[in-house]
């Protein structure tokens, strides 16, 4: 909407013409936790760091990678591992472990013998440049209705990476703020 | 307005339409006072009129207006009903100027409200040339030269008014007001009534250029004998301007119209002629050489390209479109050596045969693949003409306003180097030539008293030298005082006392390259540089280009530059360090020596090695990249110099020179320090280079006790 459509909007605006208050009385309106039936749970991809599992949006997800040799960035940000050749394309490998509070020191990574065998690189999308995170081992695809989602309990630390809590048969998700987690 | 990637396309268009305009009216300046050849009238009115297609087509209207009213005058020129004199030839320039300008806010996407006023003068200006002199005068309204848009609007009974004030000999003028919507109305009648004393009020129109979303604009005709003082003075945040332009010139301010919009910018007030510069792109911004205040000041004040195109001849993409028809030719032969190898089975030796002809293969693949990179290269590469055309033009301009007889001369303007090396030149250039001018050239009197010819010369030259380009600034001026370069870089604590006299004609003369020798007003007593040679220098070295001095006293003064012919591929030295590789780019290498460590001096605590008589620092990178050191007795010494200084790497490991790509490192990491980037090698692994400029910064500032 142009800056001046809103200025019209505000000139126009009579409380009186507001039905805000009254959706919330009308009955067919859903307040309550069901979800509603035409909801699509949105896709989630699923990756194990260290004893818990951790989420995020597929959309965000460029693709998965093995690890292959990771090139050392001297003088660095301490969560960054170090900077990965895709396909010609030179891209930053991050630690999120430690800013999760689930490692003390961002693993030292050359190549792939120094990690486990499960582990994967997720390639993220980003606007401020797509970024390697280096994961413990990928689960899949999950699907979580987004309505049914819990925001993070306050566990008394300081994990403001954490966006929210999904659950699905028996299994807790941890989704992860990327934004936040990479910085 | 069109979607920003058609309008890449028309900036793209109407740039190389400009361009050409102004090779052409360049001519047409230097050829003043000649018949003109009809060809390039011819040319030049083309010019003007695809750009108003163009920028019509585009709905670029403000372009458009512009160019339009330029082909009428050149129309009219060209079918010889008004003569070509030095007014028609520099309201032509000014009109390219504007052109470039406005173009230059339309590229950025930003609206040029400060552009409006000049352009709406030009346009009058062009119009009435287009009319030319022998019918002014039918009309009386016609004489004084108002806006015809504006005239357009006026009732017959406001232009009977206006006659009856132009009869009066009254001076005409426009009051544009910007009033907020909310109380406009009491504030246009307050206005009216202080006005109403003073003169008369012919008409209220809406302005033709509108204010912003909640503000309203309106253009006032107000005739009065008054002077332009006392109508200012009850003005109250109303501006005045006239609204003829061609009062007798008594009457108005030299510079009507444009002069309130430039009052700030052009406050260096000996330079008349310079009220374009400020906004024309032309890069002379730089108020006064003094402020060495950086050569980039926003990207206005550049002389870059407003974008990022290259326009390559079809024959070069030809020759790209053999070498990938050859490699498809050399991919099937692959393809059947590997089809063979597999029919041949496991554990069953190849015949040798296939190995010749896979080494055949291999062969030819390399070196098509060397034709392509070529081929690519030279799809970049541009004639340096691009940016000496500009920086000739501007160079004709600052002559003239400064007053001195100076003979500007350029030659290599054929040679090839890449369109970014091109691009980021033109302001390290500009800023060198203004040195040359402002004071490297001696006034009249100074050089008739050295016997000197009283015409000096700039000259500005550029040659290929292998893989290096080589470019020439010089001036036959007074050359650089050694003597009072030595007091400031005392002075300044640049150096001591004792080291200006242990130093080499060549060393002094490259303190002026150092930050802290130019920022004071009193540089410019020093008959010569000094001003925001740094910049330069800077600049310079992000290219991996070096800069040297020459400078006789008397004799004057040469810059040279040296630059890479191309920073897409480089070639780079690899070295190791404690297990890691990094990539030097070869530029910036002088030479490798090895070192024992035995033989390491140590100055204020910091390792400093000799060669050849000279003490350089000693910086192990292990050490500066924070990497496990591993003993040893003797390192390799990789001797970088940028720009003015040399200190000497440390490494483990020499491996070998590669051609390498260097690519940016991912958005997040940009700011890694002394990196430039990464390139991947034959092994796929990404290797780090380093970005010399910013290790050499780093390593040599006071506070980095890196050794």
């Amino acid at each position: 909407m142009s800056r001046f459509a809103e200025l019209l909007d505000r000139f126009f605006y009579r409380p009186d013409e507001d039905v805000g208050a009254f959706l919330e009385l009308a009955p067919e309106v859903d307040t309550g936790p069901e979800v509603a039936p035409e909801e699509v749970p949105e896709e989630f991809l699923a990756f194990q760091l260290g004893d818990e599992t951790y989420a995020v949006p597929i959309a965000t997800v460029r693709e998965i990678l093995k690890v292959g040799d990771v090139t050392e960035v001297p003088r660095g940000a301490p969560n960054v591992i170090g900077l990965i050749n895709v396909r010609g394309e030179m891209l930053p490998l991050y630690d999120v472990k430690v800013r999760l509070k689930l490692a003390d020191a961002a693993p030292v990574v050359r190549s792939r013998a120094d990690v486990a065998r499960g582990a994967r690189i997720v390639l993220i999308r980003d606007p401020e440049g797509d970024a390697g995170v280096l994961v413990d081992r990928v689960h899949g695809v999950v699907k979580l209705a987004l309505s049914r989602l819990e925001s993070a309990p306050n566990l008394g630390l300081e994990r403001d990476a954490v966006a929210g809590l999904g659950r699905k048969d028996g299994n807790l998700y941890i989704l992860i703020d990327l934004e936040q987690a990479l910085s | 307005m069109a979607p920003p990637r058609a309008l890449d396309e028309f900036v793209t268009e109407a740039n190389e339409i400009l361009e050409s305009l102004a090779k052409d009216l360049f001519v047409l300046d230097q050829e003043r006072g000649r018949e003109p050849d009809p060809e390039r009238l011819n040319a030049i009115f083309r010019a003007a009129h695809s750009l108003k297609g163009l920028s019509a087509m585009f709905g670029v209207d403000r372009v458009s207006r512009l160019a339009h009213r330029a082909e009428d005058v050149l129309d009219a020129l060209r079918l010889g009903r008004v003569p070509l004199d030095d007014r028609l030839v520099d309201t032509l320039i000014e009109t390219l100027d504007m052109l470039q300008a406005l173009l230059a806010r339309v590229s950025q996407g930003t609206h040029a409200p400060d552009l409006e006023v000049g352009a709406d003068h030009l346009q009058e200006r062009l119009a009435q040339l287009a009319r030319g002199q022998a019918d002014a005068g039918v009309d009386l309204l016609d004489q004084v030269g108002i806006d015809p848009q504006m005239r357009s609007v006026f009732t017959e009974y406001e232009e009977h008014r206006l006659r009856e004030n132009v009869k009066k000999g009254v001076g005409l003028w426009k009051v544009r007001a910007v009033y907020s919507l909310a109380d406009f109305d009491q504030q246009l009648a307050a206005l009216n009534a202080r006005l109403k004393p003073l003169g008369e009020v012919v008409s209220t129109l809406p302005s033709s250029q509108p204010g912003d979303e909640s503000s309203i604009a309106f253009d006032l005709v107000f005739g009065s004998s008054r002077a332009r003082g006392e109508i200012e003075a009850v003005l109250d945040g109303a501006t005045l301007s006239p609204l003829t332009s061609r009062p007798a010139p008594t009457e108005v301010t030299p510079r009507p119209g444009p002069a309130l919009v430039f009052d700030s910018s052009s406050s260096n007030a000996p330079r008349p002629a310079t009220k374009w510069d400020d906004v024309s792109g032309s890069g002379v911004a730089l108020p006064e050489p003094t402020s060495a205040s950086g050569l980039r000041l926003s990207p206005d004040t550049s002389l870059r390209s407003l974008t990022q195109t290259v326009r390559v001849d079809i024959g070069r993409l030809d020759a790209l479109m053999n070498s990938i028809g050859e490699l498809l030719l050399i991919r099937s032969n692959i393809n059947r050596l590997a089809e063979a190898a597999r029919q041949v089975g496991t554990g069953v030796a190849l015949p040798k045969l296939w190995g010749q002809e896979l080494q055949r293969e291999a062969r030819a693949l390399e070196r098509k693949l060397d034709e392509l990179q070529k081929g690519v290269l030279d799809v970049r590469m541009v004639p340096l003409g691009q940016v000496f055309d500009k920086l000739t033009r501007l160079m004709r301009r600052l002559v003239r306003e400064s007053g001195k007889d100076v003979d500007f001369e350029v030659s290599g303007g054929d040679v090839e180097l890449d369109k970014l090396i091109v691009e980021e030149l033109s302001d390290p250039l500009m800023h060198l030539l203004r040195n040359s001018l402002d004071h490297g050239i001696e006034p009249p009197e100074v050089r008739r008293l050295h016997h000197k010819p009283q015409r000096g010369k700039i000259r500005l030259k550029a040659r290929q030298q292998g893989n290096q380009v080589l470019i020439e600034v010089g001036d036959d001026g007074g050359g650089m005082d050694e003597t009072r370069i030595r007091q400031v870089a005392v002075q300044r604590g640049l150096a001591t006392e004792e080291q200006t006299r242990e130093m080499s004609r060549r060393d002094l003369l490259n303190l002026v390259f150092l930050p802290g020798f130019s920022t004071r007003a009193d540089v410019s007593e020093l008959s010569g540089r000094g001003v925001g040679l740094d910049v330069v220098k800077t600049n310079l070295a992000r290219l991996s280009g070096l800069i040297d001095i020459d400078s006789r006293r008397g004799d004057g003064t040469t810059f040279t530059l040296t630059l890479p012919l191309t920073l897409a591929i480089i070639r780079a030295l690899m070295v190791g360090v404690s297990g890691r590789t990094y990539a030097v780019p070869l530029s910036s290498v002088m030479e490798i020596v090895s070192i024992r460590h035995a033989d390491l001096r140590t100055v204020e605590r910091r390792e400093v090695f000799e060669v050849r008589g000279q003490t350089l620092p000693f910086v192990r990178l292990a050490r500066v990249f924070k990497l496990a050191e591993a003993q040893r007795e003797r390192s390799f010494v990789v001797l970088i110099g940028l720009a003015q200084q040399r200190i000497g790497l440390a490494v483990d490991e020499l491996l070998g020179q590669e051609d390498i790509v260097t690519k940016p490192l991912g958005g997040r990491l940009r700011a890694i320090p002394g990196v430039s980037g990464a390139t991947e090698l034959g092994d796929r692994r990404a290797v780090l280079v380093l970005d010399v400029g910013a290790l050499m910064e780093e390593l040599t500032r006071p506070a980095a006790a890196a050794g």
